[in-house]
């Protein structure tokens, strides 16, 4: 095989890559997108209408009262995605208790 | 009689029958013992392929050795080469690798897959190079598929293309994999700015299990259907990830990436470093397959670097380019480091799962390569 061989060879096989990754990322943007639909049809269609108003829907979904000491919200906020974002787990799944600043005197 | 009896012990020793070339071999076991006890490079597969190549090289012991005749036994380590011959382990890694992957990361950033491709350039460059330099076109493909920093992967495909080249591919495949962290920061830092690495990446969306669940049903039959020289290990990648995201077979899942691949790294270790006898070993052609696949790497991981400018700047700097380099397969080594380095730009950076999908969308891209080559050669 010549240098020239080898190059045209080259070329046909990442193009083929390309070609191939390319393909599977709209595949998956595809799927993503009908199953994105597919599964809030179903929420839809199982969940029940509450028969409160959405605050009583707020206050079921709360994960309790987070207590602030000597932090202000921004922070606390910043913090509690910190935490979320390191461990991998959604802040919808986190319950904070409280956030206090630790004054070293 | 007793003197005798020594004498004839000593003739019949393997001391007789060593050569300086074994004592080379010997020696250069030694030093990977070394490497992968004290510094640590990659030792659950270098330990075993240095132990291999000392066996191997003990002269006499015939481990190797094929049976003479149907009625006689051949070496121990003949019989489970078979296994590496047959592609058999690499594609058992495969499925323990696949139930070990979480997909996730790439699910919720499919262009993940374009850094993916991206860090598959070294393979094309080292290829070229390897023809320019006199390799077979067999050859020169296995050579070049150590840029897909994909141990499995190269041992796959030169046991089908090139397998009197094996020992030495295994050793530079996996030595450079073990050296990810010194070989690509320096590459990294070289090809962006200050102002690219301190880029934070807004959180991933969260995914689904169903498509979890979906994800590697479709991968199997578009990669297979497409290429079905590549079925062995995609199919098997694919297969472990169904165990783990289905959740249905929690004891399968947990065989595959606890003791079957375990199992099989020994056998497929201690094999492929059996290979490497002196006769095989201690030629020039080794030493150039160790500059190539050096090259390899380094490009594979310039590919998936320039692949992340690119599309940092298509995304108006959303995207930190040195997540590309995590494009080259070695999961998870190449992600951490892309972490290290974001972090050390800007202590606020955490990249790590960000550089999981271009990580995990490497070990597709390498297969899907090594199919392509399989293809034009096998």
């Amino acid at each position: 095989m010549t240098v020239w061989e080898g190059i045209l060879v080259a070329i046909f096989c990442i193009s083929m890559v390309f070609f191939v990754l390319i393909g599977l990322s709209l595949l998956i943007k595809g799927f993503s997108f009908i199953l994105g639909i597919f599964s809030s049809q179903m929420k839809q269609d199982t969940t029940p209408v509450p028969a409160q108003s959405e605050t009583v829907l707020e206050n079921e979904l709360s994960l309790g009262i987070l207590k602030l000491k000597d932090v202000d919200e921004p922070t606390a906020a910043m913090i509690m995605a910190i935490v979320s974002d390191e461990s991998g787990i959604p802040l919808s799944e986190l319950c904070f208790k409280s956030i206090k600043l630790l004054r070293q005197d | 009689m007793f003197i005798e009896a020594l004498h004839e012990i000593w003739k019949t020793s393997g001391f007789m029958a060593l050569t300086w070339q074994h004592v080379v071999m010997i020696i250069v076991a030694c030093v990977l013992i070394y490497l992968a006890i004290v510094k640590k490079f990659e030792p659950l597969l270098l330990l075993p392929i240095a132990f291999g190549v000392l066996l191997a090289n003990l002269p006499l012991a015939g481990l190797m050795a094929e049976p003479a005749s149907a009625s006689e036994a051949g070496g121990l380590l003949y019989y489970l080469y078979l296994g590496v011959k047959k592609g058999i382990y690499p594609s058992l890694i495969f499925l323990g690798i696949g139930a070990m992957t979480d997909f996730g990361p790439l699910i919720a950033r499919p262009s993940s897959l374009l850094l993916g491709a991206g860090a598959q350039f070294g393979i094309c460059i080292a290829f070229v190079v390897a023809v320019a330099l006199g390799f077979a076109p067999e050859e020169a493909a296995s050579i070049a598929i150590i840029g897909g920093a994909d141990g499995p992967t190269a041992i796959f495909l030169t046991t089908r293309l090139a397998p009197e080249l094996l020992p030495a591919i295994a050793i530079a495949a996996y030595s450079y994999m073990a050296l990810i962290p010194m070989i690509q920061p320096p590459i990294m830092k070289a090809l962006t700015t200050k102002k690219e690495r301190e880029i934070e990446m807004s959180q991933l969306r969260e995914v689904s299990k169903l498509e979890k669940i979906c994800f590697p049903i479709v991968v199997t039959i578009v990669c297979v259907l497409l290429l079905p020289s590549v079925a062995p290990l995609i199919g098997m990648l694919m297969l472990g990830n169904l165990f783990r995201e289905s959740g249905v077979v929690e004891r399968l899942s947990n065989t595959a990436q606890n003791a079957l691949i375990n199992i099989v790294t020994i056998f497929l270790g201690v094999t492929v470093g059996a290979t490497a006898v002196a006769e095989n070993f201690l030629r020039p052609e080794t030493l150039k397959i160790i500059g190539l696949g050096l090259m390899a790497f380094i490009f594979s991981t310039v590919g998936g670097l320039l692949l992340g400018k690119l599309m940092c700047w298509l995304t108006k700097g959303k995207i930190n380019p040195l997540i590309g380099s995590a494009g080259v397969s070695a999961v998870p080594m190449a992600a951490r480091v892309a972490q290290i380095e974001g972090q050390k730009a800007n202590p606020a950076n955490f990249l790590l799962m960000h550089a999981m999908g271009p990580n995990v969308a490497g070990v597709i891209g390498s297969a899907v390569a090594a199919g392509i080559l399989l293809s034009l050669f096998g």
